[in-house]
């Protein structure tokens, strides 16, 4: 057992501690941008990652071959860390870079690791997820956008719906239905679809927070060449579980963010008035921010624990699963209690005289709501772990 | 960065619990609940032999002066099988504690007899009204801020029956003297509950484990309405949930291990966060345990309340969670900026 970081850990750190703290102007400057926003706004975030990409940051855990670093876990997770202190912008093409990218080099071609893995490394292509459907969110398998083979081609028809980024993509990679005469795992298969194709329409949604995060797509007659299916037609499922686990992962559930979070919290605590003194002064917020703590710190203890059971070749399964239920539970925690230390102030709106932080305090608790129903509602993780990690039965 | 034990660290658990899982079983517990003394030689030789009495002793003294990483394991053993005899106050706090903190005559005197186990080793520190296993051949004392190592002859006890029928707490008065005191710095004291506070939460992650797999088995074996009662989705939750705060209980109390052997500057707090979290992650596990379990766990003749007793009696002892919480709290907002 031992927590120090070795040489080269400790220089990678230093490297990428001393890049941001040299790009801490740009970084600022595209921070003042929402990308949301579109036009010249989201190309800040889109020339910030070629950026990124240049300085051989954009995808450090990409192998070499196709223009990463081949960084160890325990770099990724330095990186993270790192890039979070440094206040970093939102990375836009996390799910190419995250999701998409790693499942081609498991089960994609070498014409579709040509075709996409430098493109999404540039960020000269956008890309979305097109798994959950209206009929099939939890229930994942159930969905029915369909394909059916013409030729070379496969004929797509569906929706799919809660596509971050939809307005802005690319390419999405989708589940759709090629086979209904089978169970509803084994007929669907996994396929990239280029969205500007004939056929592809896609409509914003307008969230809870008024943002425009995420949209609908709607596919009509989409024709899509068979080369651009991943892994075997009809074995989609299995290459999505992979896509997921990527998902689910480490990857999302920084404790760095976390830490920096429960600072602010913290700070906002010292500050915020209630009734004669300071929120910080109620046994109950400091019980709370006691709690906040422990919550955070053995966060980043068990994914410690977990990056070293992966670099010992470990694979990360069902127990992802743990991880995601942990920290999107913590999350929603932590900014309930902010939203409380804010006090009847914890309900004004952007542009309201006396907001804190112009509102934004409510809008990260709301986003710390989705979390814990985007990839995976914490009843799906629970459904997992108690039938996968302790083996209980599946009967019904 | 390497959060994991060594294989020779995992070679000695799995020894000790083989020894346990023949000479611990629940029914060896029971006995000890019948038994005057609560406590069985035949064991101790066991734990001798394993070299457990002398595991944190400098091997100087005749122990084989390992850390508390090295011992973390065993505790988390010694917790899952409700081990009677006194690790945690001998091995994990009193033996180490008069190696740190005994004058040169107290330390020439008893380690190596502390190591092979001829003797044995208690303490009361501030804040226990109780001594667990003050029959012991010595027993230090934290009292009006000094450190003091007493022999029998120089203490009066007092039987305390507890819930737990293994344990075996005594109320204690003791005469000291300048012959009794040891070096008594607040960094000794604080040593001395540190180490008790996370050894305590570690044989509660053990508790809780074991409550958890013996519930676990229990619905997957046991039919009503004709299914296994595992398979209703309210039953899989509880016990996700229980999985999810076990696991990183045990995540808390390696780290604390970690940083007391290492001196850490955190070890403090490590500590206060590893018995606050496994005293929630056990208080799960027991109310959870005993809910799944239904009437059959609520009999004196089903082994749950041994589980379930030792479990409550340790969320207790040497600070409860919302205590350590306090401590927690107090230290963000005096340090943290």
């Amino acid at each position: 057992m031992d927590f120090e970081l070795s040489p080269e850990d400790a220089a990678f750190r230093d490297e990428v501690r001393s890049w941001l703290a040299d790009h801490r102007e740009q970084i600022a400057a595209v921070r003042r941008h929402r990308w949301e926003d579109g036009g010249d706004s989201f190309e800040m975030y889109r020339v910030w990652e070629r950026t990124l990409f240049e300085a051989g940051l954009g995808a450090v855990h990409w192998p070499k071959t196709y223009g990463g670093r081949d960084a160890t876990l325990a770099q990724q997770a330095i990186l993270t860390d790192e890039y979070i202190r440094a206040d970093g912008p939102e990375r836009i093409n996390r799910l190419g870079l995250g999701l998409l990218g790693p499942t081609l080099m498991v089960y994609g071609t070498e014409e579709q690791r040509a075709a996409h893995l430098a493109p999404i490394l540039r960020c000269d292509e956008i890309w979305c997820q097109g798994f959950s459907e209206p009929d099939a969110g939890s229930d994942l398998a159930s969905l029915r956008t369909r394909g059916v083979r013409d030729g070379d081609d496969y004929v797509i028809n569906g929706q799919k719906i809660w596509t971050s980024l939809g307005r802005f993509g690319d390419w999405i990679f989708c589940l759709v239905r090629t086979d209904t005469e089978v169970p509803k795992h084994k007929g669907i298969t996994f396929i990239l679809i280029d969205m500007h194709s004939a056929g592809v329409e896609v409509r914003p949604l307008v969230q809870i927070n008024g943002e425009k995060r995420f949209a609908e797509v709607f596919f009509t007659d989409v024709h899509v060449p068979v080369s651009n299916v991943v892994g075997e037609v009809n074995d989609g499922w299995r290459v999505a579980m992979t896509t997921l686990g990527f998902e689910r992962g480490t990857g999302l559930g920084s404790p760095a963010a976390f830490n920096r979070l429960l600072d602010q919290v913290i700070d906002l605590s010292r500050r915020q008035p209630r009734y004669d003194g300071v929120a910080a002064d109620d046994p109950d917020v400091r019980r709370r921010v006691a709690q906040a703590y422990i919550d955070t710190r053995v966060f980043e203890l068990n994914v410690q624990r977990t990056l070293t059971q992966l670099s010992k070749g470990a694979e990360l399964g069902s127990e992802a699963s743990l991880t995601k239920l942990y920290w999107s539970e913590m999350e929603t925690r932590i900014e309930e209690l902010a939203v409380d230390v804010l006090g009847p102030r914890g309900e004004l709106a952007p542009s309201a005289p006396e907001a804190v932080r112009d509102g934004e305090w409510f809008n990260e608790y709301l986003y710390a709501r989705a979390s814990m129903i985007y990839a995976g509602t914490s009843e799906v993780q629970k459904n997992i772990i108690a039938q996968r990690v302790l083996g209980l039965p599946r009967e019904s | 960065m390497d959060f994991d034990f060594s294989d020779e660290q995992y070679l000695l658990r799995d020894t000790f619990r083989e020894m346990l899982r023949r000479e611990c079983t629940p029914k060896h517990v029971r006995a000890m609940w019948d038994d005057s003394s609560g406590r069985s030689p035949q064991r101790w030789a066991k734990l001798v032999e394993l070299g457990v009495t002398g595991l944190t002793i400098p091997e100087e003294h005749g122990g084989s002066g390992m850390t508390e990483v090295d011992l973390v394991l065993l505790l988390e053993e010694a917790g899952r099988a409700l081990l009677p005899e006194a690790l945690l106050e001998h091995t994990a706090v009193g033996a180490p504690l008069l190696a740190r903190a005994g004058t040169a005559a107290q330390k020439q005197e008893w380690l190596s007899r502390l190591a092979s186990g001829a003797a044995t080793v208690t303490v009361g520190l501030h804040g226990s009204p109780f001594v667990a296993d003050a029959t012991a051949d010595l027993v230090i004392l934290e009292q009006d801020g000094e450190l003091h190592a007493l022999t029998q002859e120089r203490l009066t006890l007092i039987p305390q029956r507890s819930v737990d029928g293994a344990r075996r707490l005594f109320s204690v008065t003791a005469e000291t003297g300048d012959d009794t005191r040891m070096s008594s710095s607040a960094e000794h004291r604080q040593w001395a509950f540190d180490h008790a506070a996370a050894a305590t939460a570690t044989e509660l992650v053990g508790v809780a484990g074991a409550l958890l797999d013996m519930t676990v088995a229990y619905v997957s074996q046991r039919e009503q309405f004709g299914r296994r009662v595992g398979s209703f989705q309210a039953v899989q939750h509880k016990l996700a949930e229980t999985l999810l705060v076990v696991e990183s209980a045990r995540s808390a109390v390696y780290y604390a291990a970690y940083a007391l052997a290492n001196d850490l500057p955190d070890a403090s707090i490590a500590t206060s966060v590893a018995k606050a979290y496994a005293t929630d992650a056990e208080r799960k596990a027991n109310t959870e345990a005993l809910q799944l379990h239904g009437g059959i766990g609520f009999t004196w003749e089903h082994d749950l309340h041994l589980w379930l007793k030792r479990g409550k009696a340790l969320e207790l002892q040497y600070g409860d969670a919302d205590w350590h919480r306090r401590q927690i709290s107090d230290w963000i907002y005096a340090t943290k900026s």
